[in-house]
């Protein structure tokens, strides 16, 4: 890396993508991902009209250009939506496809013309931010700054409009001037990133960053640093290999980094991840073997009148139906816990785990009987359900329960309900 | 009690996608009462509220707050929207939606004061969600979300509470928390308006009632109105004449008034 211009575009692309993730944060909360979108493809024929009255492609020129239309565009979709009969998702297509045709028409023209080559204006498309020289990398990174910094300015009126916007109505706040703010910030951003990421894919950076990192936080600052920061490494990544082979685009390869930083987070996410899902089943899964277990010796043993009697694997098996291995598993959590003794193909409750098996039982046994007597029930139809929630009830229900129940001491089965033990 | 009502509506009717939601309605409502609303599923409760509070518009008519249009009186008046209203699983904090009900014009671009967030806390421990302070609000149960809501109107320190059906999806012990609580901002002299539901409880919340369906029933001390009669009336099928014009109004596009809103005296 020789070339000094590659540390400044990269510079550049990262905090264009910040801003842009920033931005794309709130448009995502305000359930308006897809205005970006609309935005972007807008932007194209501003460009192309920027480029035809001044004849050269002067940044701040192409600037306003975009700026205009992607504003117009924003415009055309919220009057469609609110004066037609047009629905949102309709009113954004419609759009969207309009601006770009357009665009393309000009595009097309300029190219045929022949000074279309000379202006490169087709990077617009895709994207090429290597081909950016410093003067408008430092104009376009300090512009992207402005956005961050105007949005840091807003971001606590903005919010409470966001999540309640009656509520802001009713509170005096300025919502309509808020909402403008953001619709103008997201057009700004997008006019500034089209140059590096291109009109087709810059929905993408408004989006995919928040996107990723509501997997990992349920908390607004959280995700916002998570968003800024998916977006950076992303950009950094795709700025970096268009360098590398410079043939490439910068836009595909940013969007590829940051869709694979979102299918990350969609698989491994800590508060939504997929992983994190399975993890809350499996977890729940050996919770309900390990208490199954303390339920089924709890009860052989109230059938011989031995609680803590030590009882062959089989015998266990045969009256409660459980995969070997899940069975080893609980076995041995059991006894981790202090609640089972083990000895050769044998195991037994201790006095802790009779206690813990006979509040099982009697979570099951009063559920039964909520059932029949407050839900009219019949009696064979309640054990499937109880199996369930015997394991999720907590001591506040299971007073609840005892009391509305006035203090019962039969089931519905006639199986006497076990006392209240307080746990060792 | 004052002289000037807390809320005065006049001839107020309004339309929703061209069908009017409320006609025609006047009353006034005195100042330090509790007050319900009632009235069936679609009969303009809500609407009533959002037009006191300026969310919809008029086809004719107005409303006065304290004798004075909305704008006039902003700070003084505590809405609590449905909480069906918003999306639950936005992310942030018990203490976040509380403080928003600290935002005026004049600090939203600052950092939340020392004294608003001791204020926002004290308005939290009065719901008794302390325990639950720094807790998403999408990790609450619902009848701690309503008690979000009314922590944040709290925090407004209004004298006219407007709250739409505040007792929705909640649970008993909720309930008469939360009725406890307006009974306490009645005793300090504030005016509490509450969309109501619960046919069985009106007698024993409330002290003044509002009955609508579409059109105002009664309006008056609940002694007075809270009657078999004017109860068939709200929700009897005695008003299919009027719900049959108002369907022809939507259909053909009919202005409601010859000219449309006039201006507040």
């Amino acid at each position: 890396m020789t070339d000094p211009n590659v540390l400044w575009v990269l510079g550049g692309v990262v905090l264009m993508s910040i801003s842009a993730a920033a931005v794309g944060s709130f448009t995502l909360l305000q359930k308006r991902a897809l205005i970006g979108d609309a935005v972007a493809h807008a932007i194209l024929p501003g460009i192309c009209l920027a480029f035809l009255l001044s004849g050269g492609k002067h940044p701040l020129v192409l600037l306003a250009g975009a700026a205009a239309t992607g504003w117009l565009g924003l415009v055309t979709v919220e009057y469609l939506t609110r004066h037609t009969r047009l629905k949102g998702d309709a009113a954004l297509g419609l759009t969207l496809s309009v601006y770009y045709g357009a665009g393309a028409l000009l595009l097309t023209s300029i190219q045929r013309s022949g000074a279309g080559a000379q202006a490169g204006l087709d990077k617009f498309l895709f994207g090429k931010a290597a081909a950016m020289v410093r003067e408008d990398v430092l104009l376009f990174a300090g512009l992207s700054a402005a956005v961050l910094i105007v949005l840091a300015w807003i971001y606590k009126p903005l919010t409470a409009v966001i999540f309640d916007r009656n509520f802001a109505l009713t509170a005096g706040l300025p919502v309509r001037r808020l909402e403008q703010a953001l619709s103008l910030l997201t057009v700004f951003i997008i006019a500034l990133g089209i140059q590096a990421v291109g009109a087709v894919l810059m929905a993408a950076l408004l989006i995919t960053p928040a996107a990723a990192a509501r997997y990992w936080t349920h908390d607004l600052r959280r995700m916002l640093v998570l968003a800024c920061g998916f977006a950076a490494v992303s950009a950094a990544a795709g700025a970096w290999i268009s360098y590398l082979l410079p043939r490439m685009p910068t836009g595909p390869w940013v969007v590829l980094a940051l869709t694979l930083t979102a299918g990350i987070s969609i698989a491994a996410g800590s508060d939504r991840g997929l992983a994190a899902a399975w993890q809350r089943r499996r977890q729940n899964r050996r919770k309900i073997d390990r208490e199954n277990l303390l339920k089924c010796l709890y009860q052989l043993g109230e059938a011989d009148g031995q609680p803590e009697a030590m009882r062959l694997h089989s015998e266990i098996a045969a009256r409660r139906d459980m995969p070997p291995a899940r069975l080893r598993a609980a076995l041995h959590a059991l006894r981790g816990e202090g609640l089972l003794r083990q000895e050769a193909g044998r195991a037994g409750l201790t006095r802790a785990g009779a206690a813990a098996g006979s509040r099982v039982t009697r979570l099951h046994r009063l559920w039964e009987l909520y059932l029949t007597t407050h839900l009219d029930l019949p009696p064979d139809h309640v054990h499937e359900e109880a199996e369930a929630i015997e394991h999720i009830l907590t001591p506040e229900i299971e007073a609840a329960l005892e009391s509305k129940l006035n203090f019962p001491s039969l089931d519905p089965h006639n199986s006497p309900i076990p006392a209240k033990r307080t746990l060792p | 009690m004052n002289s000037i009502p807390a809320i005065e509506l006049h001839s107020l009717t309004v339309s929703y996608d061209n069908k009017p939601a409320l006609w025609n309605t006047d009353y006034t409502l005195p100042e330090g009462v509790l007050a319900g609303i009632i009235g069936p599923n679609g009969s303009g409760k809500s609407t009533m509220l959002k037009a006191m509070m300026g969310l919809v518009q008029p086809a004719s008519g107005y409303v006065k707050l304290f004798g004075q249009p909305l704008d006039a009186v902003r700070q003084r008046v505590a809405y609590v929207p449905q909480r069906s209203s918003v999306d639950w699983d936005f992310p942030v904090t018990v203490l976040d939606v509380v403080l928003m009900g600290r935002y005026r014009p004049g600090n939203l671009f600052r950092r939340s004061s020392a004294h608003d967030r001791e204020l926002a806390m004290e308005c939290i421990r009065k719901v008794q969600l302390e325990p639950f302070v720094g807790r998403q609000i999408a990790r609450l149960s619902g009848g701690q979300q309503q008690r979000v809501f009314i922590a944040r109107a709290l925090a407004q320190q209004a004298d006219l509470y407007l709250l739409d059906e505040p007792f929705a999806g909640v649970d008993a012990a909720t309930e008469a928390a939360i009725m406890d609580l307006l009974r306490e901002m009645r005793s300090q002299g504030r005016t509490v308006v509450v969309v109501h539901h619960d046919l069985q409880s009106v007698a024993e919340y409330f002290e003044w009632l509002v009955m609508v369906n579409t059109r105002l029933v009664a309006a008056g001390p609940v002694a007075d109105v809270f009657t078999a009669d004017k109860l068939q009336q709200t929700y009897g099928g005695s008003l299919s004449i009027l719900s049959q014009v108002g369907e022809l109004v939507r259909q053909q596009a009919h202005p409601v008034r010859e000219t449309p809103r006039p201006p507040m005296p």
